[in-house]
């Protein structure tokens, strides 16, 4: 799958576009990622599954379109 | 009247003062307007560690932001009775002193006009999924926050 990443995390990624394993669900693509890359314990961030944020759990179905949002700062 | 589809609300680099003045005098022909309102963000030259801002940068979810803008609108125009509203924010690089956000509102009277663009920048500012770098003085940067 494609991971689309934003704002300060593509510092911490060193991309704005990561290829990844498919996951089951966002829970653990989460986990996946804090254990790859442990900086970004220090971040807040949300995801979105096509393009809608979500706030709980959500299961990843293959093309889904995975998005990591740090805290907007636009205007 | 106002478009019920998502449109383009992003322009590459700064808002001239001449786009805006122009969009101003498109509306003279609607003579139903009594009252307009106006929101220019500005980039602001913060000093930081000692070094100043020079530019923002910035980069968007542009399917997101327009869809969620989309929302937005709709939203807005459910609440105030506008003629119109006109949106545009900047993408890329916007210097210090230039302006990289344009929120427009028209109504018949005065007071939907100002509190529908008051929420609407409030509500950009929040929900829309856009991001600004700010570039000091010597290759420097930090990423900006909303305060």
């Amino acid at each position: 799958m494609e991971i689309l990443v934003f704002g300060q995390l593509t510092d911490v990624l060193q991309t704005s576009r990561l290829s990844w394993p498919e996951v089951a669900d966002t829970d653990t693509l989460r986990q996946q990622l804090l254990e790859a890359y442990p900086a970004l314990a220090q971040h807040s961030f949300l995801v979105a599954v096509n393009q809608q944020m979500i706030s709980s759990n959500t299961t990843l179905v293959p093309g889904a379109e995975v998005a990591l949002l740090p805290p907007f700062s636009g205007g | 009247m106002s478009e019920r589809k998502p449109k383009n609300i992003f322009k590459q680099g700064a808002i001239d003062a001449s786009f805006i003045g122009d969009s101003i005098a498109k509306h003279a022909s609607n003579t139903r307007i009594g009252g307009h309102s106006i929101f220019l963000g500005q980039v602001r030259a913060d000093e930081i560690n000692g070094k100043a801002v020079v530019a923002i940068e910035y980069t968007a979810y542009e399917e997101m932001a327009l869809q969620k803008m989309f929302e937005i609108r709709e939203a807005i125009f459910a609440k105030y009775p506008l003629t119109c509203m006109h949106v545009y924010h900047s993408l890329g690089t916007v210097k210090a002193g230039e302006i990289c956000l344009f929120v427009f509102t028209s109504s018949a009277h005065r007071k939907p006009a100002i509190d529908a663009c008051t929420e609407c920048v409030e509500r950009i500012k929040a929900e829309l999924p856009v991001w600004g770098k700010e570039i000091l003085e010597g290759e420097d940067y930090q990423w900006k926050q909303n305060i």
